[in-house]
């Protein structure tokens, strides 16, 4: 087993997805233990991957699945595994794991538990093929597969409307980005002649683009990653997609999914450094969505909510370090924030479970009852704020000296400013659902500590969480068989760097954590009124945030008024104009014509006379003229 | 049984009983009493399995690699050194190319679903099957018909019975659908009969047969091309729900019974696209290079106008026909990009709408002959309501929208990047109307298929054991393109680059 055989990743939970799917009714647990399984299977098939690894990158090819005119156009699906690829495989087969067996707790008795494994499955599936794949087609297969695993997944409570509808409005936000996305891929192959993701990057290095062309198919591309990634401004549909089970919240909408955006640019980043400007709107895109999100986070009062927000916000952060060609800072962002987010995650997931509420308004005093999920969320919340030395604090840091490096100060200040709101608004979470007293005693009274089920995989996560960081150093990574820590592992062009720890960076961004964590406790301390002052501080802010800048207010308006104003201009349009005025017209005056035309047969001898008399005339006096 | 070298002579009895084999079973039927539905239903479970037997094993026959492209060739006399008419004159000719080959499948997984979901008829259910097997024959005849004269009779012979079809076991405004759809359609089988005749004179021939044309009609003066391609392009085209010649599409499909809806989306709008290619594409190049141009702008206005109507129709079945219209549209940008990759997808695009499509029109039709209604707005939770009938639902819409792994995929990348090759602003815009696409049917899944179901619908049972059968034959269809589409694609594309003249790559 080894960097060629990547494609049996993916290839196993396929098929469990059909096997699932078709036969969960007849297996026993409805074949929980049979996507389990192959996820573990699939973690030590990742593991020997890793083992395997070498610098550079291997291409596999595996077979052809279309072509036309003798390879003039071809579709060959091949893999693609280099050091990229490892950290994602990383990521995603570790919480998925997590998230599966977490979920035998959460989904317990549910109607469709089957149906939620066999897609679980699917997802894995689609995600593993996404990482490994050397080929854009087959990226796209995988892209897709993704969204539909989503939609199903964010929709599967769908008897509840507004679950229907967050599944809408997700599928339907990404696939805009995914047009961006598909004509990318187009444009790509129309230049380069190949859909290979490596023999495009040579291509272009080479300077086989022109410039402008590569810069507009460079922007279409990352529309289709600011899609999927929830970057502004399609943004919107993520805090929707809250609607589906939490345990799918962790998987996809925080650790794996949404980072597939970032994979993408980061996968094409040899190509992004060919044209500046694309890669500086990612930059800013990034930029901008991360402090938005951040400050929406700050007023959200829907538990779910929040880590959604703050996900967006962080994912922003992922795209500013791409956006300065950090490729290292921004992977290990990914790889960590996929560690401490699924875990908060799963401790939401642990808090509704315990109390079927989500509104933290309602929560507050749970550390008592809920002593494993308050200890493990809280080492989760202050690896998210990036306090030393939890993951995020790490893999922050580094983010934040490669802006410092490659971007002009203010981007900088701003991203700093935006650790600092992180760490308020994970500070304010924590204290409103946590600590102070309970605001709904009804709440309270039935809340209880989850099964352990459900707290292993916190536990598992929690130690990632305390741990991931340290990948950050030479030492920890050798001895995990690498040739260094994070910056020996993943690095692209000549920027392989060794991890080095900038005092001055790392001491200020710890402190604002700090300062950002004394400000929520300072204002919130678990006390309703305290929230209440927050709000009377500066209302017509409060008010804009709480309604999300109105960006859904806008794009619903969009909908409502143009796309389906338009829709019934032209659906009119076709009713009256096209059908009932000119086909019914045309019939009818066919009709009309035959009724005055029948009355020129009168029966009488002298009137058909005339008629012959004008018609000879006629025709004698045509055929003269044209003589 | 399969052998290397492609379909043979011989093979051009095969050919030649796809056709004869639902004439034979209508003709059979008209001496069957009307009371023996049992007879009945055997007699027409046996012929389409026949049929789509057959049609696999031409389509697994046909050999792409062996540099023939028509292949099971076969003539038989009839009228000859008659009139102008010389030794060939007017023939019984048969064979396929790799377009045919694929339309021939297309038309035996259609017309075997379309028979299990019709066996459910109580309305005369004997003088229904006499009449879509008429089609069927029509249908079939056209793909492997090789002599314009004859063909010219098959296309006529697919179109003619729909009046009855949906005239007698239609519904809503069923005698205005039928008579719309017929008007239009007889108005374009005229400048398509002007047009034969056009070529055959042009062309100087003794005979109709379609191979000699194939060689030597291209050769006709420019100006002839130029007049007699839009004549077939409007013609068959309206047959094809070209746009602006599509009003008969939406109200016909609304109108139809549940099999000849399947039929006629599904089949019957390939048979105009087919005539485009053989009477347009592959015998005027001129006149094809010319026009190419504006039949792109008719396909992607074609696309966008259908799409966006969808957006506003409650009516399920008009949702689809509209849908329709969109997706034929694409057939049309693929063919006006004149390079390989593009026709073929057209050529795709015309099987993946097909299956598609069919599958559409029967879950349609196993909900509304329970429901008698099609509103959307009518409808909540149906998916608790219905849940396998909901599932195949959600297969069509994906393929629809063109998901990856489906049939609709395949067809509409190779359209896209077609696009992107010719005219890359129409590649966006079609690359644009997925996305509509997508609108469209997941707005109808959120308020119809989601949420609460609605009390007066709790009582209904999900589809029966047959449409179940029907609807997996074509899931499994649009599946099995989607992930194998080499099988295609290979018969298609070789076709394309060798009968079209002025194809590029």
């Amino acid at each position: 087993m080894g960097m060629e055989q990547a494609w049996l990743l993916p290839a196993i939970p396929a098929a469990l997805f059909v096997v699932i799917a078709l036969f969960h009714r007849v297996m026993p647990r409805h074949g929980d233990w049979a996507a389990i399984l192959g996820m573990v299977t699939v973690i030590g098939l990742s593991a020997a991957i890793v083992l395997d690894f070498q610098d550079g990158g291997v291409n596999s090819y595996s077979f052809e699945w279309l072509t036309i005119g003798n390879g003039f156009f071809v579709i060959d699906f091949s893999t693609y595994v280099d050091s990229v690829t490892i950290v994602m495989l990383a990521a995603i087969t570790i919480v998925t794991l997590m998230v599966m067996v977490y979920s035998v707790g959460y989904m317990h008795g549910d109607t469709r538990y089957g149906w939620y494994f066999a897609v679980l499955s699917l997802f894995a599936a689609a995600m593993l093929t996404l990482v490994i794949s050397g080929n854009l087609i087959l990226l796209y297969l995988a892209w897709e597969g993704v969204g539909l695993a989503s939609y199903l997944l964010i929709g599967f409570w769908w008897e509840r409307q507004s679950a229907a509808e967050a599944a809408k409005k997700a599928f339907i936000t990404t696939r805009i980005g995914d047009v961006g996305l598909l004509i990318g891929i187009i444009l790509l192959w129309r230049g380069a002649g190949t859909f290979d993701i490596q023999q495009i990057i040579h291509f272009a290095e080479d300077g086989g683009f022109d410039e402008k062309y590569l810069t507009i198919t460079m922007l279409f591309l990352f529309a289709g990653a600011a899609g999927k990634s929830a970057q502004f401004p399609l943004h919107v549909w993520l805090p929707d997609a809250m609607e589906g089970p939490t345990p799918v919240s962790a998987l996809i909408h925080a650790a794996t999914m949404v980072v597939a955006g970032v994979y993408l640019v980061a996968r094409m980043l040899p190509i992004y450094d060919e044209v500046l400007i694309a890669r500086d709107v990612v930059l800013y895109t990034g930029l901008l969505t991360a402090i938005m999100a951040a400050t929406m986070g700050l007023v959200a009062n829907d538990i779910k909510r929040v880590l959604a927000y703050s996900t967006i916000s962080q994912l922003g952060f992922m795209f500013v370090a791409l956006g300065v060609g950090a490729i290292t800072a921004a992977m290990f962002h990914l790889l960590t924030h996929a560690f401490f987010k699924s875990l908060l995650f799963l401790g939401s997931g642990s808090v509704i479970h315990a109390t079927e509420e989500q509104e933290v308004e309602q929560l507050g005093g749970l550390r008592r009852k809920m002593p494993i999920t308050t200890v493990t969320f809280i080492i989760g919340s202050l690896a998210l704020a990036g306090i030393a030395p939890l993951a995020g604090f790490w893999s922050k840091d580094e983010i934040l000296v490669a802006t410092q490096g490659g971007a002009p100060a203010f981007a900088y200040v701003l991203l700093a400013a935006t650790a600092l709101l992180t760490a308020v608004y994970s500070t304010r979470l924590v204290l409103l659902t946590f600590f102070g007293e309970p605001k709904n005693q009804a709440v309270h009274d039935h809340a209880h500590e989850s099964p352990p089920i459900m707290t292993v995989p916190l536990i598992i996560l929690t130690s990632l969480a305390l741990t991931a960081g340290f990948l950050a150093l030479d030492g920890v990574g050798e001895v995990l068989g690498f040739a260094g820590g994070i910056g020996e592992i993943v690095f692209h062009g000549e920027h392989g760097h060794a991890y080095k720890l900038h005092f001055d960076i790392a001491a200020a961004a710890t402190a604002s954590s700090v300062i950002g964590i004394v400000i929520g406790l300072v204002y919130w301390r678990g006390r309703a009124e305290r929230a209440e002052r927050a709000r009377g501080w500066a209302p017509e802010l409060h008010t804009l945030l709480v309604n999300r800048y109105y960006i859904d207010h806008l794009y619903q308006a969009t909908i409502d008024r143009v796309v389906l104003g338009l829709a019934s201009v032209v659906a009119w349009f076709d009713k009256k104009v096209v059908n009932e005025t000119g086909v019914d017209g045309g019939a009818q005056s066919l009709g009309y014509l035959g009724l005055r035309l029948k009355f020129l047969q009168t029966g009488k001898i002298p009137n058909y006379a005339l008629g012959m008399a004008i018609g000879v005339v006629t025709i004698s006096l045509v055929a003269f003229g044209m003589n | 049984m399969l052998s290397d070298s492609g379909l043979t002579a011989d093979d051009g009895y095969v050919l030649l009983t796809l056709f004869l084999l639902p004439m034979a079973t209508s003709v059979l039927l008209m001496f069957t009493p009307s009371r023996e539905r049992g007879v009945i239903v055997g007699m027409t479970a046996v012929s389409s399995l026949l049929m789509f037997v057959l049609s696999v094993y031409v389509f697994a026959q046909y050999d792409y690699q062996s540099g023939a492209q028509f292949q099971g060739v076969r003539a038989w006399d009839w009228i000859t050194n008659a009139g102008m008419l010389g030794d060939d004159g007017i023939q019984l000719k048969v064979g396929v190319d790799g377009i045919g080959a694929a339309m021939v499948l297309l038309t035996g997984i259609i017309t075997m679903a379309g028979t299990w979901v019709s066996w459910k008829i109580q309305h005369r259910i004997k003088d229904f099957f006499i009449l879509l097997y008429l089609v069927a024959a029509g249908v079939f005849g056209t793909f492997v018909l090789l002599d314009l004269f004859i063909w010219f009779f098959f296309y006529e012979l697919a179109v003619l019975p729909m009046y009855l079809l949906i005239g007698v076991w239609g519904s809503t405004r069923k005698e205005y659908g039928a008579m719309k759809l017929m008007m239009m359609l007889v108005a374009g089988s005229i400048l398509i009969f002007t047009a034969i005749f056009g070529i055959i004179s042009a062309t100087g021939v003794d005979s109709f047969d379609m191979v000699r044309l194939f060689e030597l009609a291209p050769d006709m003066d420019r100006k002839t091309q130029l007049l007699l391609f839009p004549m077939v392009v409007i013609g068959c085209g309206t047959l094809a729900g070209l746009f602006p010649f599509h009003p008969w599409s939406p109200d016909g499909h609304a109108a139809a019974p549940t099999a000849v809806s399947m039929l006629h989306a599904g089949v019957l709008m390939k048979v105009g696209a087919f005539g485009v290619i053989r009477l347009g594409f592959q015998m005027m190049p001129e006149g094809a290079e010319y026009w190419a141009p504006g039949l792109i702008v008719l396909g992607i206005s074609g696309a966008l106008y259908g799409a966006i109507s969808a957006l506003r129709q409650d009516d399920l079945k008009l949702m689809t026909g509209f849908s329709s219209v969109s997706h034929m549209g694409y057939v049309f940008v693929g063919l006006g990009t004149m390079n390989a990759i593009g026709m073929t997808g057209a050529v795709l695009q015309m099987f993946a709408h097909g299956v598609m499509t069919a599958l559409f029109f029967l879950l349609i039709g196993g909900m509304y002959d329970q429901t008698h209604n099609r509103d959307i707005s009518n409808f909540s939770g149906m998916a608790r309501v219905m849940p396998v009938w909901a599932a195949f639902f959600v297969i069509a819409a994906l393929a629809s929208f063109g998901l990856p792994g489906l049939s609709g995929f395949i067809a509409e990348v190779h359209i896209f990047i077609g696009a992107f090759r010719a005219y890359p602003v129409v590649g966006g815009l079609a690359v644009f109307t997925a996305a509509l696409t997508a609108t469209y049917l997941l707005r109808m899944f959120a308020s119809a298929f989601f949420g609460d179901p609605v009390e007066r619908w709790r009582g209904l049972s999900d589809i029966t054991r047959a449409e179940k059968a029907a609807a997996t034959v074509l899931a499994s269809s649009i599946i099995l393109l989607g992930v194998w589409p080499s099988w295609w694609v290979d018969r298609i594309s070789t076709t394309i680059a060798a009968t079209i003249p002025g194809v590029t790559l």
